[in-house]
């Protein structure tokens, strides 16, 4: 074994150790012949105590623990087990209980690394529980007391988009009187759901209960609204985060502006008004919407001819500045970086609706008539572009016969992302338009094209019901193409009768594809810059996905809404809640404990090469000028303690707390010598 | 371990906490299945994975060992996966110099998501261990792996190594750009060195020998020897103790 030099030697104290080998009910006894493990577990070195309970993280295990430590005065505990991700910090808490350090703590993943992997080997799965806990006893006797790095919780939240769930969840936290920071990527806030007509099954007015919310977070005193921002860059840790923001011009003075239109109303460009589906333009100076949250108009720089020309070196125009009162067109805006420290995070990004641009058989975008759901309700919409008259924005034709397609991107076995499974929104949201344009009109033709009809959720079904009496057909199975009549630009559905096999051709005036959501393009370096995990689909992991869904991996990272998972309004806000409260929890706190997985540096081998400073992603580590020349030292609480300066150290001068060399080292003969090793104290 | 047919492999992996060993855990809560030969050693990140731990592992009597990582860009702590990269595939061409398969030392990136993933990659190397049968440490190997360990525990080469990844990004310490290629040339050049450096020291510790004895005993050229040896006498870590035949003895006197 390699010497340990450093003043942090392994312990050498009288090592007793207690190991508890799980049963977990049948999760592992089914496969691993648990009591055979702990009978020779009680044979390994320095073990004073060895039982196999039924559930170690019950009460029952857990007093089991606690009253063994003081009947055999233990110093250590292993428990063989489920994953340390899982129960680490429940046993550890155990050990704190009993009044010992819980750092002296070793956990053997038994269960997902074993007995549920092995199924079909019961005999070399027990041989691997036991070499497992070996080496768990082994490292366990090299183990050592840390104590934990202290650090301040700054008591303000940050809230990462501003949809429905982002608006709940600041409005949660700063109710409960929490300094929040809410920034929005676009220009106002409210997300998707100002977009909608209506929202489903109750058939409110989407934005007149939103709207009232969002004003709420405009004026809250203790939200602080930036919109139009994005994140550049976050640093820190938990309780004490700093965020940069990227705040980009809108070239308008939000405080000055009072909505007025005059700007508008002069400006000579027109673009498509992105708010209505490009259905409606808008001029380069434009509010997002007439509810926009700040209530405040921007300049497209893009489109607005001013700062385009101001590129070349030219001026021109500045109309708008000619025409606005309040003198609130400031074209000398630059973009800011603003500096937030917050102790908490959530992240309610969102999700984006799926555009069906892959299923060409359905020309969306190539024939004017089909139209995505999210279109659609623009069009029923009283300020979109038909003014909520159910006439084809192309043509104005009224509308007397409609089909929808449902799962258009969803529940694809062929692809690997979101679009594998249902999004469990859409069927609903057709039931709802299907509603509604029967609301509208009375006579229209309704067909709705699906696979299954999922409509699970409150009061969910009965909507359903009542809308499928209004007198829609529905039809199994999603139409193989879509024609369109060069004529009449009505489209031609084929689909194949499931019961006479035959194709039928139906002619319609209008389509609309149901598409569900797919995780935001820019989620990839967002997740990237906060070190947060993706599931395979695309969206962000939750820490748990039962026990703890509103948490990210992360310490202080929470998550609200559809940056998880394709939801519906309740369950975004229910999400936003929960994230709001675990937030307020960390809050709450004035002072917390950080895992202390720092290097401790042998000053006396460190020469001073300063390789670890160039390697330490964080700048924890840094050479000062002492008397016996340049030595490394540790920023404590800098450090998160990931040991890439302790795999780098040339002169071996580095030991990593709790991952040290010595550590390793006997974990590697336990698992691979053959024989017992005895263990060199 | 019996030989032959009912061999079981003695596999390592060390899986870093975010990434790897979370993926290893819904491997495990979705019940995928794979072959009961795999040790899992937990670090916080696979760059903490020292070079030493890899070829101490094989000298311990592994089969095979896996390091696994975060996927380039996802690493936890930022930059820990890429400088886990360098290390590992620095540590592959070492043991590959000690005679040992580099298909027994594995590098792949598995994320928290991948449980499928893991469990297909673990069955894999299973196999390829498998195939190669068990790494059986005779006394040649044990020494040429001693050699690799004393490689491996180079401050020279720990520093290259270590160095590699941001050299690549930002060049060497006067901003002068260092390309892959040229950085991988030095690297493996003293690697090299230093290996057979250490084989020499093995060899002559005990015994003098002359240029053609080493060269036939290790494989090494007499040309690379000789310019090793003389290098070696004239820091003070070689002394000629005699000359037979015209033939000098050398012998290692260095620590």
């Amino acid at each position: 074994m390699e010497k340990n030099p450093c003043s942090c030697s392994p312990p050498s104290d009288d090592i007793r150790i207690g190991v508890y080998v799980c049963h977990c009910g049948l999760n592992i006894a089914a496969t691993v012949d648990v009591r055979d493990v702990c009978e020779k577990a009680k044979k390994l070195p320095h073990v004073i105590v060895a039982r196999d309970p039924m559930y170690t993280c019950s009460e029952v295990g857990q007093s089991l623990i606690e009253e063994d430590i003081k009947k055999y005065n233990l110093n250590r505990v292993v428990v063989a087990s489920c994953s340390p991700r899982m129960h680490e910090s429940t046993f550890q808490n155990v050990l704190k209980k009993a009044g010992i350090n819980p750092y002296l703590f070793e956990m053997a993943n038994i269960r997902e690394h074993c007995s549920w992997v092995h199924e079909q080997e019961p005999e070399l799965a027990t041989a691997k529980a036991y070499e497992l806990v070996k080496a768990a006893v082994y490292r366990a006797t090299k183990l050592e007391a840390l104590s934990k790095n202290r650090s301040e919780v700054v008591k303000k939240a940050l809230v990462v988009g501003g949809g429905v769930a982002g608006i709940n969840a600041a409005l949660n936290l700063a109710n409960a009187g929490i300094q929040t920071y809410l920034i929005e990527k676009q220009a106002s806030i409210g997300g998707y759901m100002a977009q909608l007509d209506k929202t489903f099954p109750t058939l409110d007015c989407s934005i007149c209960i939103l709207g009232p919310k969002m004003v709420e977070v405009g004026k809250h005193p203790n939200i602080k609204l930036i919109t139009y921002a994005d994140i550049e860059a976050v640093e820190g840790q938990v309780g004490n985060f700093i965020v940069s923001v990227k705040k980009k011009p809108k070239y308008v003075d939000e405080d000055k502006c009072v909505a007025c239109n005059q700007c508008a109303s002069k400006c000579p460009v027109k673009v498509p008004d992105e708010f209505n589906r490009g259905m409606l333009q808008r001029k380069a100076i434009h509010i997002p919407f007439p509810q926009a949250v700040p209530a405040s108009y921007l300049i497209d720089e893009d489109n607005c001819l001013r700062l385009r020309y101001a590129k070349k070196g030219k001026e021109v125009c500045g109309l708008c500045m000619q025409a606005c009162e309040q003198g609130a067109i400031d074209f000398a805006q630059k973009e800011q970086i603003v500096k937030l420290n917050v102790g908490a995070i959530i992240m309610a990004v969102g999700a984006k609706v799926y555009e069906p641009i892959k299923e060409t058989q359905y020309g969306y975008k190539r024939y004017a008539n089909v139209v995505t759901n999210i279109d659609f309700e623009r069009l029923l919409n009283a300020d979109g572009p038909t003014h909520g008259e159910l006439n084809r924005p192309f043509d104005n034709k009224p509308i007397e016969s409609i089909a929808f397609i449902q799962c258009v991107g969803s529940r694809n076995e062929k692809i690997n992302d979101a679009g594998r499974y249902c999004s469990r929104i859409c069927c609903m949201i057709t039931a709802k338009q299907a509603f509604m344009v029967k609301e509208h009109k009375k006579n229209v033709d309704i067909f709705v094209y699906y696979i299954d009809i999922r409509t699970a959720g409150k009061g969910f079904e009965e909507f359903y019901q009542r809308a499928r009496n209004e007198g829609i057909t529905f039809l199994r199975g999603k139409p193989g193409a879509i024609k369109e009549n060069p004529e009449n630009h009505n489209l031609i559905l084929v689909s194949e009768d499931i019961d006479s096999g035959r194709i039928i051709e139906n002619e319609v005036d209008m389509v609309v594809l149901a598409t569900g959501m797919r995780p935001q393009d820019d989620l990839v370096p967002l997740a990237r810059k906060m070190h947060l995990s993706r599931s395979s689909d695309g969206f962000l992991m939750e820490a748990h996905p039962k026990l703890r869904p509103a948490e990210t991996p992360i310490d202080g990272i929470y998550l609200a809404g559809t940056v998880q998972f394709p939801k519906d309004i309740p369950d975004s806000v229910a999400q936003a809640g929960n994230a709001a409260a675990v937030a307020m929890g960390l809050l709450s706190k004035d002072v917390i404990e950080i895992t202390p997985l720092n290097p401790v540096i042998d000053k006396s081998l460190c020469v001073g090469c300063g390789l670890c400073e160039i390697n330490c992603p964080y700048g924890a580590i840094r050479l000062i000028q002492t008397e016996e020349g340049r030595k490394a030292e540790v920023t404590a609480v800098a450090c998160k303690g990931c040991g890439v300066c302790g795999a780098s150290c040339p002169e071996k001068a580095i030991t990593m707390k709790h991952f040290s060399d010595y550590q390793m080292d006997v974990m590697l003969d336990a698992l691979l010598s053959q024989e017992e090793v005895p263990l060199n104290d | 371990m019996t030989e032959g047919k009912n061999w079981n492999p003695n596999i390592v992996g060390f899986m870093c906490n975010w990434c790897s060993y979370a993926g290893a855990d819904l491997a495990g809560t979705s019940r995928i299945q794979y072959p009961p030969y795999l040790r899992i050693i937990r670090v916080m990140c696979s760059g903490r994975v020292d070079p030493i731990w890899v070829v101490e592992a094989f000298l311990k009597g592994a089969d095979g060992v896996m390091v696994m990582g975060c996927h380039p860009g996802d690493c936890h702590y930022i930059s820990g996966n890429y400088q886990a990269e360098k290390k590992i595939l620095a540590t592959i061409s070492i043991v590959k110099m000690a005679g040992i398969s580099e298909k027994r030392l594995f590098l792949d990136w598995v994320s928290a998501a991948e449980g499928m993933r893991f469990a297909t990659l673990v069955t894999k190397f299973t196999k390829t261990i498998k195939e190669l049968g068990p790494l059986n440490l005779s006394q040649e190997i044990k020494e040429r792996l001693e050699c690799a360990l004393a490689t491996v525990k180079d401050d020279k080469v720990r520093w290259l190594i270590g160095r590699e990844w941001k050299m690549e990004q930002e060049g060497n310490t006067y901003g002068e750009s260092v390309t892959k290629g040229q950085f991988q040339g030095y690297l493996s050049q003293i690697i090299k060195d230093t290996y057979n450096k250490n084989i020499i020291r093995y060899r002559i510790k005990k015994q003098p020998k002359t240029v053609t004895m080493l060269s036939s005993e290790t494989g090494i050229e007499g040309v690379e020897l000789l310019s090793q040896l003389v290098d070696l006498v004239r820091i003070g870590k070689v002394e000629i103790v005699e000359i037979k035949n015209k033939q000098p003895y050398y012998r290692w006197i260095g620590d």
